[in-house]
């Protein structure tokens, strides 16, 4: 009896042995995740609602006033549309031309790794740097881009120093750009395709169209929401190419995005309440897309990320 | 057509194609490499040359004497080396403990670093750059982070912010999550400790998160631009990327050396990428985040 007790007491004992070693492990992660997510999410919902002096150091409560501020600033409601513009034309392109090289790459073939490098390659390589070289091929007088076209009877516009053109070129920048990752989550959502399931629809005598549309096409959906919401988020945080390519919001602001906004609020005229509220708007608009393309494309995305 | 022409007619398409994309992938890599060698000849030549008439190599030594990119350069690795290490230890340390200790809470603290991940950056970045700026006795600060700037401008702020991501310990759950139990139990029954199981036996089980996690850490910590532009206004501490932004915004012409900088700065993620490419394809493939 007093055996079974002791063992049990051990037992006990150990356990919590175990859970004070969890805690201590888990205690570096939460504390810099509260740290330096918790906080800074929770203080930008109370910001926006504050009139913060960052000199003086004094905040006072001015419940929807930033909003009406900054929604009567013509320039903030430009790069909102910029933004969904952006959005609107980078996103679903450059899926578009994911999804097709997936499905190409999903064939077994020689320098098939080197293929998926090639489209790959622009994601791992920095913004900023890559951005540059954009800008010497765009360069209006001596730049890649005119001459080609110049071969071919067309005087190129002036690219990014072209208030109609400046934004084109940040898209096509960036779709060049986010291929890669997108192929990348649309290669394992391929590979994760049951082969059982081509092989019954070949003894049906299925095509290869028809198998296409009606097995991989189908199987894909899933991806699609998860790529589509990775990538609309992203694209809502456009930031370093437009930096880059077309500085102080390009010609006649006319690239100027929310995220470029913030920044010029924030850390141009430190004008915290200001930046904070832009913010929340802006993590508004990617609630209000994330939740609507869930209903959209169904809610069985669950299973794509883990 | 019999049906083998068919098949090797559409292979020939398939490569044709997948090469032709291919190559306009890597247009960019390649004229920034062949501008980086021109001369100012070549480089205001219209319509331009393909190939340098010199191959000027020298452009790179000189490119690097314009700016302090030596500098950038060792910033950008400490920084990079730091973020990769401290996030392998303290995600690694997390993730297992998620994965394979029961305690109270253990589904709520999870389901934080889920929501974590979904987080955008414009919904932190300020008051981030608040917090470094109001860090108590540093930087001249008093008690209560006022006074002084804190960590901007400093190591500390280039380091410990970024040094943990919600993704990683998110990784380091799912592959601790698929070791079976009796490994654990055996270690247990021979007296081994609860962090030495940790450690001992079942981390070297997971290397490839550990690849994974050490590749994608590093990447986006070599390629980090924003808050390094942030919290930095001395030319020491710039990082590569920062110092190349404020290099072109000084020299907006001189386009060998821009290119030969931009090399400078893409040329070691683009080598380990093709190094590694594996644990890069399985990372952004299970998440598909940065």
């Amino acid at each position: 009896m007093t055996a079974v007790l002791e063992r049990r007491k051990a037992l006990r004992r150990k356990d919590r042995g175990r859970r004070r070693v969890a805690a201590l492990m888990l205690a570096p992660a939460v504390i810099h995740l509260v740290w330096w997510i918790g906080i800074p999410v929770v203080s930008t919902f109370v910001l926006a609602f504050l009139q913060y002096d960052i000199f003086a150091g004094t905040a006072e409560w001015v419940g929807f006033d930033n909003f009406a501020r900054i929604f009567s600033d013509d320039v903030w409601n430009a790069s909102i549309w910029h933004t969904l513009v952006y959005t609107f034309f980078t996103v679903p392109v450059a899926m578009v031309i994911a999804a097709v090289v997936a499905v190409l790459l999903n064939v077994k073939m020689r320098a098939r790794a080197w293929y998926r490098a090639a489209f790959f390659l622009p994601h791992v390589t920095a913004t900023v740097a890559i951005a540059l070289v954009w800008m010497w091929m765009f360069e209006p007088r001596i730049g890649l881009f005119n001459a080609l076209l110049e071969m071919v009877g067309v005087t190129g516009p002036a690219w990014l120093a072209d208030p109609d053109w400046a934004m084109t070129s940040v898209i096509v920048v960036s779709i060049w750009k986010g291929i890669g990752v997108k192929m990348l989550i649309y290669l394992a959502a391929l590979q994760s395709i049951p082969h059982e399931l081509y092989e019954a629809a070949d003894l049906d005598g299925a095509s290869g169209p028809r198998k296409f549309f009606s097995i991989t096409l189908p199987l894909l959906k899933p991806a699609t929401f998860f790529v589509f919401v990775v990538s609309m988020i992203d694209a809502f945080q456009v930031f370093d190419q437009v930096y880059i390519l077309t500085p102080d919001g390009g010609p006649a602001n006319s690239t100027t995005v929310m995220t470029y906004e913030i920044y010029q609020a924030a850390f141009g005229r430190f004008d915290i309440s200001t930046a904070s509220a832009q913010s929340v708007v802006l993590f508004g608009f990617l609630m209000v897309l994330t939740v609507i393309s869930r209903r959209l494309t169904g809610k069985d995305d669950s299973h794509v990320s883990s | 057509m019999s049906p083998l022409r068919t098949e090797r007619s559409g292979r020939f398409l398939l490569h044709l194609v997948l090469g032709a994309g291919s190559l306009l992938m890597i247009v960019p890599f390649v004229w920034m490499l062949l501008s980086s060698v021109k001369n100012r000849a070549d480089i205001a030549a219209y319509p331009p040359k393909i190939l340098p008439t010199e191959w000027l190599w020298s452009n790179y030594p000189e490119a690097m004497g314009f700016a302090p990119f030596g500098t950038y350069f060792r910033n950008s690795l400490t920084i990079a080396v730091g973020h990769t290490a401290l996030n392998l230890v303290v995600a690694s340390m997390a993730g297992y403990a998620l994965a394979r200790i029961a305690f109270r809470g253990r589904t709520l603290i999870f389901f934080g670093v889920m929501t974590m991940m979904m987080i955008p950056t414009y919904t932190k970045i300020v008051p981030q750059y608040l917090i470094a700026k109001s860090v108590p006795f540093f930087g001249g600060n008093d008690w209560l982070g006022r006074g002084g700037t804190g960590w901007l401008d400093s190591w500390w702020a280039l380091i410990i912010p970024g040094a943990l991501t919600p993704f990683a310990i998110f990784l380091f759950r799912q592959f601790y999550l698929a070791l079976p139990k009796e490994l654990e139990e055996a270690a247990r029954i021979d007296g081994m400790g609860e962090f030495g199981i940790f450690a001992r036996v079942m981390t070297p089980l997971v290397k490839p998160a550990i690849a994974t996690v050490a590749l994608l850490t590093f990447e986006g910590s070599w390629n980090n631009f924003l808050w390094p532009l942030l919290v930095t206004t001395s030319d020491e501490l710039r990082v590569v990327q920062v110092g190349l932004a404020a290099f072109q915004q000084a020299e907006r012409t001189e386009w060998a050396y821009l290119m030969a900088g931009s090399a400078l700065a893409t040329l070691p993620m683009i080598v380990l990428f093709l190094f590694t490419q594996r644990y890069f394809v399985q990372g952004f493939a299970t998440a598909g985040i940065k």
